[in-house]
């Protein structure tokens, strides 16, 4: 049985527009769906923190800005700075994308250092490290969570939405036995339904970023009426990076490392009839 | 009495003789309005089941108590006996004729009886009139909308029949706003069994709301979830409902040549995609809806409304014929003959197969697409060729001695999804209330498009509850009345809220969902009356033991037996698919 009810749920979305052609409206109606359900955040593009947070107040839903989006491969200091300037209009946190290069290049004093400025230009706004697990092997991901820890991040976060692919339980589960009970994780991109969410709730996700935040709050509705539906055992290639890898997205030692991981898989021999 | 205008009148064609039905607001409670009063209703006249064209038969026109608030519905719903079927049978139709009714001061017409020379009804001002319809008779749906209006009131909503209506063709149409259809079921026969060429309806009077401050604020939450859900503000406004044609293809569940494939080479050509490119004119919308689905299109002679999806399937791959036009101008034709273009595709792709197979010596060829126009027209007038196909894929097939080659459940035509790639919507289509129907539970949105949740398409295992839960759901939108594809972007939880915001009756989720049940229970106590049971919750032999050979569906079959078990469990109902006695009292029924 799922045990969750729907204000703990609201409570742990941050209600996203990120696109690059949102404009105004669109942000205007991101806050006030926030608001008539009691969000826990929206997140938003930098442009549009100050407006957010003025359309918010009073409301208790806080504004979530982001900083070197979605490459994180800016320098240091405009990353601060941008991060800076969101809290200045009103942002209460601040996500940031770790710069993937220099993690993959191994680089960590550099890592940790750029998640510093970050975190000390953020000032009291909490601070959400997005490390884009898509183009990272277990082993990177790892890694940057601890350098994230390090640098005085808060949480780390999965995906942009824009990256190779978006949250999956496995890698949640993994940032979430390395960074511990202490830090939070967020799992963001590409989460459409309740079921997912859940799946990522179970893997330890304690935030989650969510467009279709209204449809996965009525699907908690809906689920009570047909919990088989939603327990139904997975197929676990479904759910697995492995089986999403993508030559044209990934880059190509990140892209072997996960077919690799799929051929060695117990899994493989029961459940690849489903791709004939 | 918020929600709802107060007055249903019963008027008999026969007799003339007219009177108000009272419905008391616990009633309205257990069945809100349209599909669930509408069948509610239905059974005080006829309790028994009777010949639909027996003038007893009663044709009810219902609204909900949504209908005519700016809650997306301008929607009716229009329930009898379906000549087709012979099953309890519901059809539904957007446009404003719905809003319309109730703004002339009715919640529903029960009609009974025959009138002695054609006639239709004019309501206005609480009051319904009947007319003399004689040189309406063999007229056009469009001719006839046209003829009423011009004695009415230019700004009445006129729901008709065309001449497949008046020939009793067994699946014809009622038609309102010159193209919206209440197509599936043969409620248009119904009607011209009746001598009934229309139902006018025009007025002002506005729709009382309990609580217009919450109204207005969850009117206004409501188009912001419209407008942000990706098939609600976009996918459906740009597209249209064929923007279905190549999702489905590519899971190779798009029905090809009387659903002997799954994939069909030039689904490309008469797609959402393709309609947009080619024939779109502009879109268009029911009564304050901010979706906006609709296809006004245009060929090099003609104008009409649609293809929408299931049409540009009926008439394209199902046939083999990838000729957008001609899809096109098939289902003008449809819309002014008054016809199911669902029913009238599966119908000719049963007579291609009949032909094919030396079955009926007929000129239907695949691909024929030339004489597309043809096969509708004859069958609306019941001539030539077209007095066989205005009997329906069943009849037909069981006339050439091939019954197995009508893909039907219960007697209605099996629409646009092969259910061998989708094993719920299999399940769905097995225990509709009125046959092979996709709007009774859509089960393609978790099989395939992953809401509310993502479900494995080839797995039988938990589909039966879901099936349940979404049949139960979608009596409850069809009787508040709304439009379907509300459900894509808002769930039980908001239709309880704006029920409550209309009507200033509480509903909870629980509540709402028991209506659901009571309702589709009642229809299940209805079919029973009627002779159906277990033995009519089946699909044609072709799913259960022709595997498809191409495409993502390959090797699939449909595994329906352990689920209509489990589907029974879920429902409460015995081994042979009748409602036991404790369910019953669970339902007050």
């Amino acid at each position: 049985m799922i045990d969750l009810d729907r204000e703990t749920l609201v409570k742990m979305i941050d209600h996203t527009e990120l696109s690059a052609h949102s404009g105004e409206k669109k942000i205007a109606n991101l806050c006030d769906e926030a608001r008539s359900f009691g969000f826990y955040a929206v997140c938003v593009n930098g442009a549009h923190t100050a407006y957010a947070a003025g359309r918010l107040a009073g409301s208790g839903v806080l504004v979530c800005a982001v900083a070197g989006f979605p490459l994180g491969a800016g320098t240091s200091s405009a990353k601060a700075f941008e991060a800076a300037e969101a809290v200045r209009n009103g942002a209460s946190e601040i996500d940031m994308v770790i710069n993937v290069g220099a993690l993959r290049d191994k680089k960590f004093d550099f890592v940790r250092d750029d998640i510093r400025a970050v975190a000390e230009a953020s000032g009291p706004a909490l601070v959400k490290v997005i490390l884009e697990t898509g183009y990272l092997t277990d082993e990177e991901i790892v890694g940057g969570c601890k350098l994230s820890v390090e640098g005085g991040a808060q949480f780390v976060k999965t995906s942009t939405g824009f990256g190779a692919f978006g949250a999956f339980p496995e890698h949640v589960r993994l940032m979430r036995q390395t960074v511990g009970p202490a830090i939070g994780v967020k799992a963001a991109g590409g989460i459409k339904n309740f079921k997912e969410a859940w799946r990522l709730i179970l893997a330890g996700a304690s935030r989650l970023g969510l467009s279709a935040s209204v449809g996965i709050v009525e699907g908690l509705s809906l689920y009570k009426f047909a919990p088989a539906a939603w327990l139904e055992e997975e197929i676990p290639c479904h759910i697995c990076p492995s089986r999403f890898a993508n030559l044209d997205k990934q880059p190509k030692a990140v892209y072997a490392y996960y077919k690799k991981k799929c051929l060695a898989c117990p899994h493989l021999e029961k459940y690849n009839k489903y791709y004939e | 009495m918020s929600g709802w205008m107060g007055k249903i009148v019963a008027i008999d064609l026969g007799s003339r003789e007219r009177r108000t039905v009272a419905v008391s607001e616990e009633t309205r409670r257990r069945f809100l309005g349209g599909r669930g009063l509408g069948v509610r209703l239905y059974n005080d006249p006829c309790p028994d089941p009777i010949d639909p064209f027996d003038p007893d038969n009663a044709l009810i026109f219902m609204t909900g108590p949504l209908t005519g608030t700016t809650m997306t519905s301008g929607r009716y719903q229009v329930v009898s006996r379906s000549p087709l079927t012979g099953t309890i049978c519901d059809s539904s139709s957007g446009g404003t004729f719905g809003a319309a009714l109730k703004g002339a001061g009715v919640d529903g017409l029960i009609v009974r009886g025959r009138a002695e020379r054609p006639v239709y009804l004019a309501v206005q001002d609480g009051e319904v009139e009947v007319r003399d319809a004689a040189a309406l008779w063999g007229l056009d749906t469009q001719k006839t909308q046209k003829a009423v209006q011009a004695e009415i009131s230019s700004k009445a909503s006129v729901a008709c029949i065309g001449p497949a209506g008046e020939n009793r063709v067994l699946f014809a149409a009622v038609m309102n706003d010159k193209d919206r259809a209440a197509g599936r079921g043969g409620m248009g026969a119904v009607m011209g069994g009746k001598n009934l060429k229309a139902v006018a309806a025009s007025g002002n009077r506005a729709v009382a709301i309990a609580d217009p401050a919450g109204y207005k604020d969850l009117t206004a939450r409501l188009d912001r979830i419209v407008d942000k859900n990706p098939v609600t503000g976009k996918s459906l406004q740009v597209l249209g409902t064929s923007v279905l044609v190549n999702i489905i293809n590519a899971h190779g569940m798009f029905p090809t040549e009387n659903f002997r494939r799954g994939v069909f080479n030039d689904a490309e050509g008469t797609s959402g995609e393709k309609i947009a490119e080619t024939l779109l004119e502009r879109q268009s919308a029911c009564y304050k809806c901010p979706i906006g689905c609709g296809r006004t299109t245009r060929t090099r002679t003609k104008r009409g409304e649609g293809p929408e999806y299931e049409t540009a399937w009926a008439f394209g791959a199902n046939l083999g014929i990838s000729d957008l036009t001609a899809i096109a101008e098939a289902n003008y034709a449809c819309n002014e003959l008054g016809l199911d273009t669902i029913t009238m595709g599966g119908t000719l792709g049963c007579a291609m197969e009949l032909r094919e197979t030396g079955a009926w010596k007929e000129n239907f060829r695949w691909g024929e697409a030339g004489r597309l126009l043809d096969w509708v027209t004859d069958t609306a007038y019941r001539r030539g060729v077209g007095a066989d196909l205005a009997l329906g894929s069943k009849r037909l097939a069981v006339k050439h001695g091939r019954p197995e080659l009508a893909m039907q459940v219960k007697g209605m035509e099996i629409p646009a999804y092969d259910p061998r790639g989708a094993q719920g919507m299999a399940l769905s289509y097995a225990t509709s209330n009125r046959g092979g129907c996709h709007m009774r539970a859509y089960m393609i949105a978790p099989e395939i498009l992953g809401h509310p949740v993502f479900l494995d398409r080839f797995s039988t295992a938990g589909k039966a509850e879901l099936v349940a839960l979404f049949q139960d759901v979608s009596a409850v939108v069809d009787s508040a009345v709304l439009c379907r594809f509300l459900q894509f972007a808002v769930g039980i939880s908001t239709f309880a809220e704006i029920l409550r915001t209309v009507t200033g009756l509480d509903w909870s989720e629980e509540e709402l969902m028991r209506v659901g049940r009571r309702i589709y229970t009642l229809e299940r106590l209805f079919n029973i009356r009627a002779g159906f049971g277990r033995a009519d919750d089946a699909l044609p032999p072709r799913f259960l033991n022709e595997e498809l050979q191409t495409g993502s569906s390959r090797r699939r079959r449909v595994g329906l037996e352990p689920m209509l078990d489990d589907y029974y469990a879920v429902r409460g109902w015995d081994r042979n698919g009748v409602p036991r006695p404790q369910t019953l009292a669970e339902l007050g029924l």
